[in-house]
């Protein structure tokens, strides 16, 4: 088993809810922050995701 | 685990008191169980996916050494970023400022780049399935025994602590029974351990690392931008939070009430090397890789990621504590007439991510947890079943037999652990007087195993009449001095300012009485004749030819690269 193809879909699959979280309920917002911390970690684990599955595909 | 107890900051949360005064207000939603419900059916997965592998008994306790280099990096970094470094490390960014960081760039840096370029030619190529079987090839069976007993104990109550921080965490942040917490968590790692063995719980931590890093990076980033970013943080706290050496001359003048030679022969020299180059709950995700130059890079390698892991531990801390100075919206929780520090990371997820990133938040915390445990659980069950089982209680079984053991021994352990954090909950000062015992223990090992590397003199007799009299010298130390009122059960001969400075100092006491003794008794001792040394010993050893592979590729120029990124590090935050 190539450990980035299940890493991969982990973090994609997670970065898929923070994003959705973030556009349908923009309204979830932290007490402290300004900024949409669920899309800004949405678009990091989607990139960290993707990232990992590209590089599963390439060595396969 | 253990080893590092006398040092580590982490374990002020090892003593959260059960009556807390009040819960803090994280509330989960729909979404946030998901998340964590997910990342389970994740592990879960990889360990039924890598059951198949199992065959032998070697495959489920040793991976039969076949784990590529990237993997058994992360998880050698992984297994030692349990809760309570995370929990504990955030902790003491709050309570002590930036020198938290000497835990890692004096103290871890140097000691995985040393077992990697020293050391792990000797542990990997002595064939040793352990590191108290290489004890037992180098010197004799009390050694071992000695040491492989102690280990196995000690992993126990390690495991049994740290399920009992996170159930108390867990009851107080999230109002979760504190049992079923920890029966959820340990039936998870019990489950993927079972199935996959050691492949499976290294695999996991990697994607617990993955995890951990992501999951609480955004919570630093932003905890510290909201305190005005560095030079706003430094603003707000005393000089000497944000100065890592400025204060360390003199230990009145900094939080730790340490100086720099307790901090580089005690923590650096002494605490850390002891750790990361004997203890076999690390170095036995180095001997899982695939071949000797892997075995040999895979602490250096992970020393790239360890040495940027204060920025998300440690930085948050200092966050937290500004922001309670700022007093606008966040402030650390109050415990008695102090600061409950062990609370600093939850309390900032609460105030810092909303739900959806919540869950991540929580669910890494769960993952570190659950990477901790899962170390624990291997090496017990590698060390139970070859260096105890197999070589005291039934010696010749077929493999298919200790393989059965292999797995019984992760119940049975899981279960002694669930037991140990249940006694936790009852005799909380027994479980600090246990970890007291394993930390004179533990102390002196670093002794026994440089001379035993790089001293082929010394002999079995040697090597186990040092352990002891180094661990009497570290019970010694303790009993006759005090720090916050610690210590001293025997007379008080010297006053240190901190807890922190006596560990350091036992750990130093206990070095030296085994480097000695151990000398000592081997002059007088009959040596082992050298052809019986091969592979075991510096200077009677083939070291393996590197030529032809690039630099960054071979462990000595790797190894400089890294130290002088650490180096770099300890001035930027001089």
């Amino acid at each position: 088993m190539d450990l980035r193809t299940p890493s991969g879909l982990l973090f994609t699959i997670l970065g898929v809810i923070l994003f959705a979280m973030a556009i349908l309920s923009p309204g979830s917002r932290a007490p402290m922050v300004e900024a949409n911390v669920n899309l800004v970690g949405g678009l990091v684990f989607l990139g960290f995701g993707l990232v990992m599955l590209w590089m599963a595909r390439r060595a396969a | 685990m253990g080893a590092t107890r006398a040092a580590d900051p982490r374990l002020h949360c090892r003593a959260l008191p059960g009556n807390y005064p009040e819960r803090s207000d994280v509330t989960l939603h729909f979404v946030d169980y998901f998340i964590l419900a997910i990342y389970f059916a994740f592990v879960l997965g990889i360990g039924w996916v890598l059951k198949k592998r199992v065959t032998s008994s070697s495959d489920f306790l040793t991976s039969s050494r076949s784990v590529p280099l990237w993997i058994t990096s992360l998880a050698f970094v992984a297994t030692n970023l349990g809760a309570q470094e995370l929990v504990g490390m955030c902790a003491s960014g709050a309570k002590y400022g930036i020198m938290t960081s000497h835990f890692y760039w004096v103290g871890a840096i140097p000691a995985m780049l040393f077992v990697g370029v020293f050391m792990m030619p000797f542990y990997y190529g002595s064939k040793a399935r352990s590191v108290p079987e290489y004890l037992k090839l180098r010197f004799d069976e009390k050694t071992r025994g000695f040491n492989a007993i102690a280990f196995a104990v000690m992993t126990i109550f390690s495991s049994g602590i740290s399920m009992y921080a996170l159930g108390l965490l867990f009851q107080l942040v999230l109002g979760w029974s504190f049992f079923s917490s920890i029966l959820l968590s340990a039936a998870i790692v019990l489950i993927y351990t079972f199935l996959g063995g050691l492949t499976s719980a290294i695999y996991n931590e990697v994607l617990q690392f993955f995890l951990i890093m992501l999951g609480f990076a955004p919570l630093a980033y932003f905890a510290v931008a909201r305190a005005g970013g560095w030079e706003g943080m430094a603003s707000r706290l005393p000089e000497a939070w944000t100065h890592s050496w400025k204060y360390a001359g003199d230990a009145a003048a900094n939080p730790m009430g340490i100086e720099v030679f307790g901090i580089f022969a005690g923590l650096g020299f002494v605490l850390s090397f002891g750790y990361w180059c004997t203890n076999y709950l690390v170095v036995q995700r180095a001997m899982a890789a695939d071949s000797m130059a892997a075995a040999r890079l895979t602490p250096i390698v992970g020393a790239f990621p360890k040495m940027f892991i204060p920025f998300i531990v440690i930085l948050p801390g200092l966050a937290a504590l500004a922001l309670t100075k700022m007093g606008d919206g966040y402030s650390l929780p109050i415990k008695g007439d102090s600061y409950d520090y062990d609370q600093a990371i939850t309390t900032l997820m609460a105030q810092f991510y909303p739900s959806g990133m919540l869950g991540v938040g929580l669910t890494a915390l769960m993952a570190s947890f659950m990477s901790g445990m899962a170390g624990n659980v291997t090496a017990f069950n590698t060390v139970w079943t070859y260096d105890i089982y197999q070589s005291y209680i039934r010696k010749k079984a077929p493999d298919s037999h200790y393989l059965w053991m292999g797995r019984m021994t992760t119940i049975f352990g899981t279960l002694l652990s669930i037991g140990a954090a249940y006694l936790a909950t009852l005799y909380n000062n027994l479980m600090d007087l246990l970890q007291l015992v394993f930390s004179f223990v533990n102390a002196p090992l670093f002794a026994t195993f440089l001379l035993g590397m790089f001293w082929k003199r010394s002999t079995g007799h040697g090597a186990f009449t040092g352990l002891v009299a180094g661990t009497g010298a570290a019970a010694l130390t303790h009993g006759l001095t005090m720090a916050e009122g610690k210590g001293g059960w025997l007379g008080n001969l010297h006053e240190f300012p901190s807890v922190m400075a006596q560990n350091f100092w036992i750990a130093i006491m206990a070095w030296s009485a085994c480097f000695v003794t151990t000398i000592a008794i081997s002059l007088i001792t009959r040596p082992r004749p050298q052809q019986e040394l091969q592979g075991l010993v510096y200077g009677v050893t083939k070291i393996p030819h590197e030529g032809g592979v690039p630099w960054y590729m071979r462990p000595a120029p790797l190894s400089v690269a890294a130290g002088i990124v650490c180096i770099l590090l300890n001035l930027i935050f001089w």
